[in-house]
């Protein structure tokens, strides 16, 4: 007779977890007034809808959109480069390797987690109200949406390199500005550049609809034609954007295999 | 001391990337007509905005409009992620390369591929006019974005799994079926539930967006205030939903943490 070890028992957060999360699915389900009648009354009217959107004007989309489509693309290179760049230093203030004074280090951290919380539509949104419509409204919000995420993922690197390179730095006498220059920063480089290349890939992503709060792009046409319901207009400009977008991480790809 | 040279055409390839980034950033800022003047400028404009939002609009009313919206977009998010998970996790096998067959996995890859690139912003205004304005519209873009996204991850698990468990499954008799249930599942379940609250982070902030087009959720209110200038209350809004976010973040990720990482067992 084998002896079977005995299941150990689960832990509370299979017990109370799980059902838990099944009711509140439930709950969240009822509150957004989810009806399956009224669903398949509506879905009766999807005519509206995809009849144009099945149906393109491509010369209209193509006459109007390239220079829209080429703002989009400066604004993400824009935001993306100063972004980045800003993020760098900090990245280091916020990571417990590279920065000492625990205080100091809390602020940096709290800061990043803060500008995280808000959505890059949200930032566009006040940037509109507080520098004008246009793309440089655009550019400020993906600068603040490219700083969170980079200083997030940089800073977390920075917490796992390597402190053999930092210890022998100290060891020759380097103060500690010199052993971050020296070993702290060369070891995180080659991720930089990797996340700066997806940073990028997220900008363009994000700047085709800052247009649609008058952030600037080509999300502005967009936001024209969606408000009298122009599908035929827009699903051209969808397609077009979405060849751009997968062009762009291709030649974003590329790189990436280069440079690593 | 003899330091070795940096090699010539490294030092080559160094600066000319740094020249192409400058040259692409002034070629932008060019194009955009952002100018030296507006830079400064903004600083200033920004501290007047975040001025004019304080002292905040703490009224009783203010709250009863923004409360029952920002838990709007929290059961929107929710319902989202359920949506994407339930329908990811069986499409996820099809599109794993190690239990599919290559041709199923290759085209459920692509599909997937395909969905992800539409932005939940895009999707939700595709299907206003269909399903109306309102939470719903905003959980269907949300949700569909999300089985595209999680998808692919979830498919990454599954083929990165040990072949191990497997190979003894099937050695002890074990059918196709048990090879998934006994050898497939219970080593990518952990990975996959922390992705979904993963993704469930991110469509909190998703879903906070879609008010923008109507679909649902806190975004419809900051837009109406930041219209009306009514600064306070959109500082009110602000903060709530920074509130929300900072919450479930919170949670979620101790939550991740536990599931990926186990009990931390005291001795």
């Amino acid at each position: 007779m084998i002896n079977i070890p005995k299941k150990p028992s689960a832990s509370y957060l299979v017990i109370l977890g799980i059902p838990s999360a099944f009711i509140f699915s439930i709950f969240s389900f009822l509150r957004i007034g989810f009806n399956l009648q009224d669903f398949k009354d509506n879905l009766a009217n999807r005519a509206i809808v995809t009849e144009p959107l099945f149906n393109p004007k491509w010369k209209w989309a193509w006459e109007n959109t390239s220079e829209a489509l080429l703002e989009t693309v400066q604004i993400a290179i824009l935001a993306s480069i100063i972004g980045c760049a800003c993020a760098l230093p900090l990245a280091f203030y916020a990571s417990r390797a590279t920065n000492l004074n625990k205080y100091s280090y809390f602020i940096y951290k709290s800061f990043l987690n803060l500008v995280r919380t808000i959505p890059d539509l949200f930032w566009a949104m006040l940037f509109t109200v507080a520098v004008g419509i246009g793309p440089f409204a655009g550019v400020l919000a993906l600068i603040m949406f490219s700083l969170a995420i980079m200083g997030k993922l940089l800073s977390e690197t920075i917490d796992s390199i390597d402190p053999g390179p930092m210890e022998a730095a100290k060891a020759t006498g380097a103060s500690h500005n010199q052993t971050v220059f020296t070993s702290a920063l060369p070891q995180v480089l080659p991720n930089f550049t990797a996340y700066f290349l997806y940073i990028f890939e997220l900008c363009i992503r994000a700047s085709i609809i800052l247009g649609l709060v008058g952030a600037g792009g080509v999300g502005r046409i967009i936001e024209t034609q969606r408000i009298f319901l122009r599908f035929d207009r827009i699903s051209p400009i969808i397609v077009i954007i979405l060849v751009v977008v997968i062009l762009i991480e291709q030649f974003s790809v590329w790189i990436r295999k280069r440079i690593l | 001391m003899n330091i070795p040279n940096q090699p010539i055409n490294q030092k080559i390839f160094k600066y000319s990337i740094t020249f192409m980034i400058i040259l692409a950033s002034v070629w932008s800022a060019a194009g955009l007509e952002i100018t030296m003047d507006r830079i400064l400028d903004a600083p200033r404009q920004i501290a007047t905005l975040i001025g004019a939002m304080f002292p905040l609009d703490l009224s009783q009313e203010a709250f009863e409009r923004i409360i029952p919206k920002v838990f709007e977009s929290l059961f929107i998010a929710w319902a989202g992620t359920v949506i994407g998970a339930v329908f990811s996790f069986p499409i996820s096998f099809l599109a794993a390369q190690n239990v599919a067959i290559g041709f199923v996995s290759r085209l459920t890859k692509q599909i997937l591929n395909a969905i992800r690139a539409f932005p939940e912003l895009i999707l939700a205004f595709v299907f206003l006019p269909i399903t109306g304005l309102g939470p719903f519209t905003g959980t269907l873009a949300v949700g569909i974005h999300s089985i595209g996204t999680l998808g692919k991850l979830s498919s990454e698990v599954i083929e990165g799994i040990d072949e191990g468990p497997l190979e003894a499954i099937k050695s002890s008799g074990g059918s196709k079926i048990n090879e998934l249930t006994f050898g497939v599942i219970p080593q990518v379940m952990p990975t996959i539930t922390s992705y979904w609250l993963y993704r469930f982070e991110i469509n909190l902030r998703a879903s906070a967006v879609l008010g923008v087009v109507g679909a649902g959720g806190v975004g419809q209110e900051l837009i109406n205030q930041l219209r009306f200038r009514d600064f306070p209350r959109a500082g009110t809004v602000l903060i709530c939903t920074i509130v929300l976010v900072l919450a479930a973040d919170t949670i979620s990720a101790a939550i991740r943490n536990r599931i990926i990482k186990g009990k931390i067992v005291k001795n």
